[in-house]
């Protein structure tokens, strides 16, 4: 049983953060960011493919971290293989000692560095986290045995501050009722948003892992308020960053991150955070809320 | 309709490099429609090509609603023309792929097969619904219609990741991650199931393609 299931389902307030494999083969400062979080997390993420750009692939560095004593989260998404493809991987990846997979549509390839490829999304994300139902179960998606299952402990994403979000619920009790067993968000900056959120879907009695994406300065908050879907952040955290000189950014993004960590904590289950390279910062980030 | 468009005249031009005697064969059915191989535009191609030095044998264009990528229709023509055609050096098709492939068909039926360069003067670009002015893709020919499911919206066709159980987490408001003109397939079936009342229709679970469905070429016989 994976860290990262046990510690759910023992109702610990689970925490997970994130490693983006490089564009190449060194991947020493992508397991040096890993090092630097490990002991303060359940698990790590291992992000595929990120915003449809090519890089090493998340099985091989989950493998790595998997060799080095970590616990990965598996990132896969569906834009990439068809479904021949994703169950050969997950098969594989479990024989590599991978044991958490977060399934994901996937950013579309126009939004990357291929643009011209060609888009596979053979299955949806709800496909392929009923695909990893069966393999657990011994059968194939078509329903062939298996010469020895997985135990994959799979989990999936939902945006809580989609707008309109019921589409969203809709698509995540799907994923529940193909087999999820978690949840990671998208980040959230608004306390009382997931608030409302949570209270539509606490029913769903699936652990929800808040998503934190550490704002590092007011631009990138701009630019995500234009440009990512589902990621808004408030005017009021916009400005209090902006008021900030620039040498003590990096503490007030410590002091954000950690202060939503602890104003939603009570509402879910865990935290899932997305440093985007802030890897270092990952501990002072979780000893400010009270997790460390 | 079959959409299409006319390809760039330099790309013709090239495509015909060498090629002194031309036949240009047009269709009377969507090519007429999408202003690519209409009456109109086989004139104006044979102008074009008079100016760029060649020598245009015949323009064949057809009357509305003969179809070039129907046989029956498109044989009648090329034997009226045959001659034109025994002599020409390439023939320039300004009809969808279909029409074009025909139209090769049609010349090698029989004992005298007549063996030509065809070339297409347009790029197909699918099932398109509209007009006059206006056409957009609705359908891509999956082989199984699922769009009941959908509120009559077709998620293959309409959303950008072909996702059958709901939207991802891209759309911005109603637009899609892809393009900000671009709509949200998924918000629209929600909105317009949630308008009548039937958002059960979206709860279920659907299975994954069967893909097999459009394995290609498909034929059909209709005896």
């Amino acid at each position: 049983m994976s860290k990262l299931s046990e510690a759910l389902k023992n109702k610990k307030f689970a925490v997970t953060s994130e490693v983006g494999p490089p564009k190449g083969v060194n991947i020493k400062v992508c397991i040096e960011d890993a090092e630097l979080i490990k002991d303060k997390v359940d698990a790590i993420n291992v992000t595929d493919n990120q915003s449809a750009v090519m890089r090493i692939s998340s099985m091989a560095v989950c493998h790595v971290l998997v060799e080095k004593g970590m616990e990965p989260v598996f990132q896969m998404v569906c834009r990439d293989k068809n479904r021949l493809g994703l169950q050969a991987d997950l098969l594989g990846a479990w024989a590599l000692g991978i044991q958490n997979v977060l399934c994901l549509t996937g950013d579309h390839n126009v939004m990357g560095d291929h643009p011209t490829s060609k888009p596979v999304f053979d299955i949806d994300s709800v496909q392929l986290i009923k695909a990893i139902t069966d393999l657990n179960s011994g059968k194939d998606m078509v329903g062939n045995a298996l010469d020895g299952a997985p135990n994959l402990f799979h989990g999936a994403v939902v945006t809580p501050e989609s707008d309109p979000v019921e589409p969203q619920i809709i698509k995540m009790k799907k994923k529940i009722d193909a087999g999820a067993q978690f949840f990671q968000t998208q980040a959230v900056y608004d306390p009382v948003a997931f608030e409302k959120f949570m209270n539509k879907v606490s029913r769903f009695n699936v652990p929800v892992m808040v998503g934190i994406v550490v704002l590092k300065s007011p631009a990138m908050a701009k630019f995500m308020n234009e440009n990512v879907a589902g990621i808004k952040v408030p005017v009021e955290i916009i400005k209090e960053m902006a008021d900030t000189q620039k040498e003590d950014r990096v503490k007030k993004s410590i002091e954000i991150s950690a202060r939503i960590i602890r104003q939603v904590k009570a509402l879910c289950q865990g935290v899932h955070i997305m440093p985007l390279g802030w890897d270092k910062h990952v501990p002072a980030i979780l000893e400010q809320a009270g997790l460390y | 309709m079959v959409g299409q468009k006319q390809k760039p005249i330099d790309e013709i031009i090239k495509s015909l490099e060498g090629k002194e005697k031309i036949v240009i064969i047009g269709c009377g059915g969507c090519a007429r429609l999408f202003k690519t191989g209409g009456d109109i535009e086989v004139r104006q191609m044979a102008r074009t090509l008079a100016e760029k030095g060649k020598k245009v044998l015949a323009a064949i264009s057809l009357p509305l609603g003969e179809f070039t990528c129907y046989i029956p229709q498109s044989r009648a023509r090329i034997v009226q023309h045959k001659k034109e055609i025994e002599e020409c050096d390439a023939i320039l098709v300004l009809s969808c792929g279909d029409g074009l492939q025909i139209v090769n068909e049609i010349l090698l039926e029989g004992d005298d097969k007549i063996l030509k360069l065809v070339l297409p003067g347009n790029d197909t670009l699918g099932l398109m619904g509209g007009g006059p002015d206006l056409f957009k893709e609705k359908c891509q020919q999956c082989g199984e219609c699922i769009v009941g499911m959908y509120a009559g919206i077709c998620p293959l066709t309409q959303c950008a990741k072909e996702l059958l159980n709901g939207p991802c987490g891209g759309y911005k408001k109603d637009k899609c991650e892809t393009d900000p003109e671009r709509d949200c397939a998924w918000i629209k079936i929600y909105k317009r199931l949630s308008d009548m009342g039937m958002l059960e229709r979206i709860e279920e679970i659907v299975p994954p393609k069967d893909w097999k469905k459009r394995s290609r070429p498909r034929q059909i016989s209709v005896k």
